[in-house]
């Protein structure tokens, strides 16, 4: 259930890439957080909004379920939750890919030559599992937390699934892309009954942020 | 409602657990309690109205004001066949999430993409269908059905709470029309959801028409603690001091017998509710209390 009933909680990522253009839109939005920055829960410019400041990756689970009613995370994050929220609006900040990468020694050059009971190392089982099921391999996943471009040079995984914006931090690991995965960037996301039961609300915040994205 | 006497009409309901297989990564719970209501039979606009309204009568009976959200399966299949989409998977990704980025990746076909974007932004009543086929132009069954369905929801006094929403979609593939989701302000989730699932019946080798619902008897319970919530919660709570306590549940008893709710529960300094000590007094008015 929400907050409450008559306000919208809005769940932005409390850290890492998307944080401050996030920010930075709400504000050209005429939404802005008021009182201590790191406060999970804070008031904003607007009285009928409410701030949910929370890690980017739970965004989708607090949207999903009705605690925050619309949110702003990557595209990549909520296909890895899987669970059923609206993307409302590309925002068209935090782009990158999802890469399938391998050591540039390795001789591999597509995806579909990794062999059979390989190990994949991500940040993103579901859709890594998902993606070598239609290739067709059967791939052992590790689930690792961060770092995932040195787990090849360790030994630990033949090829990691991972984000890429530049490319530079694989190349400074000797890796190579050899496939992309999916597309990503930021969405503004909703939650399906919110959307309906709040639904003039959101759609003014929609508007404004479609208004206001490249 | 459900004491039909047509003869080739069945209704059913149940209330029971229900088991279903999810991926492990899968929030959800796999045993969870529903209960529902199905109409095998009957004409198709009367039966879906019936099924509707049944599930708003019942959840208004229990004090949870709902509304419900209509979308169709067969739009979707006859508006796929139109623009040639074959990719029914991806296209109905793309519906269920609002997301225009991955419908282009669906189509390119620019009347496609407008005809596709009204159904997934649009929400209203049965003349956003007759808007979606003035561009369309192969929906006129669906247009008449939706208008026979709310002129039937009229009669049955709820079709102001029933809206059209095309992206409106239900994970079970056996449905072939008619698909809705009950919902209700302060649940993030539907409470419940139904369709038509003629098609079903053939499975088994009977040749009939079949709709029906369910509610998720769980998220009801969960539901009627946020409507008491929202008339702020009138339970009165009668504090009693030490040596009390069969003077309070004296007092409880007859609070409750004129029918109010009321909790017991030793005194520990608590702002309000009734004090029961040498006389029961109201916490903060200092008011005595005579029930």
């Amino acid at each position: 259930m929400s907050l409450d009933g008559g306000r919208i909680i809005f769940a932005l990522p409390n850290k890492g890439r998307m944080r401050d253009p996030a920010l930075t839109l709400l504000e050209s939005a005429g939404i802005k957080g008021i009182g201590e920055e790191r406060a999970y829960l804070s008031k904003t410019t607007d009285p009928s909004i409410d701030l949910l400041s929370v890690r980017a990756a739970d965004i989708p689970v607090y949207v999903y379920y009705g605690i925050a009613d619309l949110g702003i995370t990557g595209r990549d994050i909520v296909a890895e939750t899987g669970l059923e929220v609206y993307e409302l609006v590309d925002l068209g900040f935090g782009c990158c890919d999802l890469v399938v990468a391998v050591d540039r020694e390795s001789g591999i050059s597509n995806p579909s030559e990794i062999p059979h009971g390989s190990k994949v190392a991500t940040e993103f089982p579901n859709i890594t599992k998902a993606y070598f099921d239609e290739l067709g391999i059967q791939v052992e996943t590790i689930t690792l937390k961060g770092a995932v471009e040195i787990a090849p040079r360790l030994g630990l995984a033949t090829a990691i699934v991972d984000i890429s914006s530049t490319g530079a931090t694989l190349e400074k690991n000797r890796l190579v892309a050899v496939g992309k995965v999916m597309s990503s960037s930021a969405r503004l996301i909703c939650n399906k009954i919110a959307y309906k039961t709040k639904y003039d609300k959101v759609e003014t915040i929609t508007n404004k942020l479609k208004g206001l994205s490249p | 409602m459900l004491a039909s006497k047509a003869k080739d009409e069945g209704r059913l309901c149940y209330i029971t657990n229900c088991i279903r297989y999810l991926e492990s990564r899968n929030l959800s719970l796999r045993e969870y309690w529903q209960a529902g209501a199905e109409l095998i039979g009957g004409e198709r606009v009367g039966a879906d109205a019936e099924a509707v309204a049944l599930a708003l009568e019942m959840l208004d009976s229990v004090g949870i004001r709902a509304s419900v959200d209509l979308g169709s399966m067969g739009v979707i299949r006859k508006l796929m066949e139109k623009y040639r989409i074959r990719d029914y998977k991806r296209l109905v990704r793309a519906i269920a999430s609002k997301s225009i980025d991955d419908l282009r990746k669906v189509t390119c076909d620019r009347d496609a993409l407008e005809v596709f974007t009204i159904l997934m932004t649009k929400r209203g009543r049965a003349d956003l269908i007759k808007a979606v086929d003035e561009r369309a132009g192969c929906l006129e069954e669906e247009r008449v059905y939706f208008e026979g369905i709310y002129r039937a929801l009229e009669a049955y006094g709820c079709a102001s709470r029933v809206f059209v929403d095309l992206s409106t979609i239900r994970e079970m593939a056996y449905y072939n029309g008619l698909v809705f989701e009950i919902f209700t302000p302060g649940m993030g989730l539907p409470i419940g959801g139904g369709g038509r699932y003629d098609a079903m019946m053939k499975d088994f080798g009977i040749d009939t028409t079949a709709t029906g619902f369910a509610l998720s008897i769980d998220l009801c319970i969960k539901a009627i603690g946020v409507a008491d919530n929202s008339k702020n919660n009138d339970t009165l709570k009668v504090y009693y001091e030490e040596g009390f306590r069969e003077k309070a549940i004296g007092l409880a008893r007859l609070l409750r017998e004129k029918g109010r709710c009321c909790t017991l529960d030793v005194y520990r300094g608590e702002r309000s509710g009734i004090l029961v000590g040498e006389r029961a007094v109201v916490i903060g008015s200092g008011e005595e209390y005579e029930p």
